[in-house]
């Protein structure tokens, strides 16, 4: 039997659904059969990239974010999607430790963090636009990325 | 049960389930709060609960971290799960945050070292 599948989900740029945004994917990728520990990875990818919609893209006011994903056999795509204001530098903004908002108390490191996580990791800006992040994961591969 | 305790400028943080940014906007909140009225000098951040964790609760750590350290205090993480841990040794927020087993295990160092003189 071959798994293939696709999803898509939108819902308001408020906080209280970082939490939704990452049970909705890990429901969805259950039938990849992945570890604990795969789960928790694709959760925390997946958090940080809404966190940064909800912080960055819409400075906190309402907006819109998507979700879309696929599965085909181990493999999941998936895809967070905002029409906030984009990303001015994409590779600064992809640099260890760089934030935009120090004195909110951000890390630096949701897309490092992304990037240990998943596989893949390909972030389409366009200033004043909106932004897509989009993720790759194979399940059942050992990871090396954080040993 | 509350979120937090204070006794003698130590501040033991029972943190949530998820410690996502939702969590950690309202954690700082709260803790700064306490912070205003009280003279903490070291914040035990308790994870038992915690089963989730992402890049907002570095932010949060580093932060109350500035606060305590100016100070000469230290942040502290107990009960920490191997999930949160491989979080946070990534980070490598283990170079301002020093992990103990559990809350005694602090408080006897804190003993030893003479602070409850």
């Amino acid at each position: 039997m071959n798994n293939t599948n696709e999803m898509l989900v939108e819902f308001k740029s408020a906080a209280l659904n970082e939490s939704f945004a990452r049970m909705v994917v890990a429901a969805f990728i259950t039938s990849t059969n992945p570890t604990l520990e795969e789960v928790s990875d694709v959760k925390t990818a997946v958090s940080e990239a809404v966190t940064n919609s909800i912080i960055h893209g819409y400075e906190s006011k309402d907006g819109v974010i998507k979700i879309k994903a696929k599965i085909e056999g181990r493999s999941i795509y998936i895809e967070i999607i905002d029409e906030g204001k984009g990303i001015e530098n994409v590779e600064k903004a992809m640099e260890p430790l760089f934030t935009s908002k120090p004195e909110e108390e951000r890390s630096g490191m949701g897309f490092s963090f992304m990037e240990a996580f998943m596989d893949k990791l390909v972030v389409e800006s366009t200033y004043g636009k909106g932004t897509i992040v989009k993720m790759w994961k194979e399940i059942g591969v050992l990871n090396h990325h954080y040993e | 049960m509350k979120s937090y305790e204070v006794s003698n400028g130590v501040m033991i943080y029972y943190l949530p389930k998820e410690l996502d940014h939702y969590a950690a906007e309202k954690i700082k909140k709260k803790s700064e709060l306490v912070f205003r009225e009280e003279d903490i000098k070291y914040l035990i951040f308790d994870f038992n609960n915690t089963v989730f964790m992402d890049s907002s609760g570095i932010g949060l750590i580093t932060g109350r971290f500035r606060k305590v350290h100016d100070k000469g205090g230290n942040v502290y993480a107990i009960n920490v799960k191997p999930t949160i841990d491989k979080i946070l040794n990534m980070s490598g927020i283990y170079r301002i945050l020093s992990k103990r087993e559990n809350k005694e295990e602090i408080i006897s160092e804190m003993i030893e070292g003479g602070y409850y003189e």
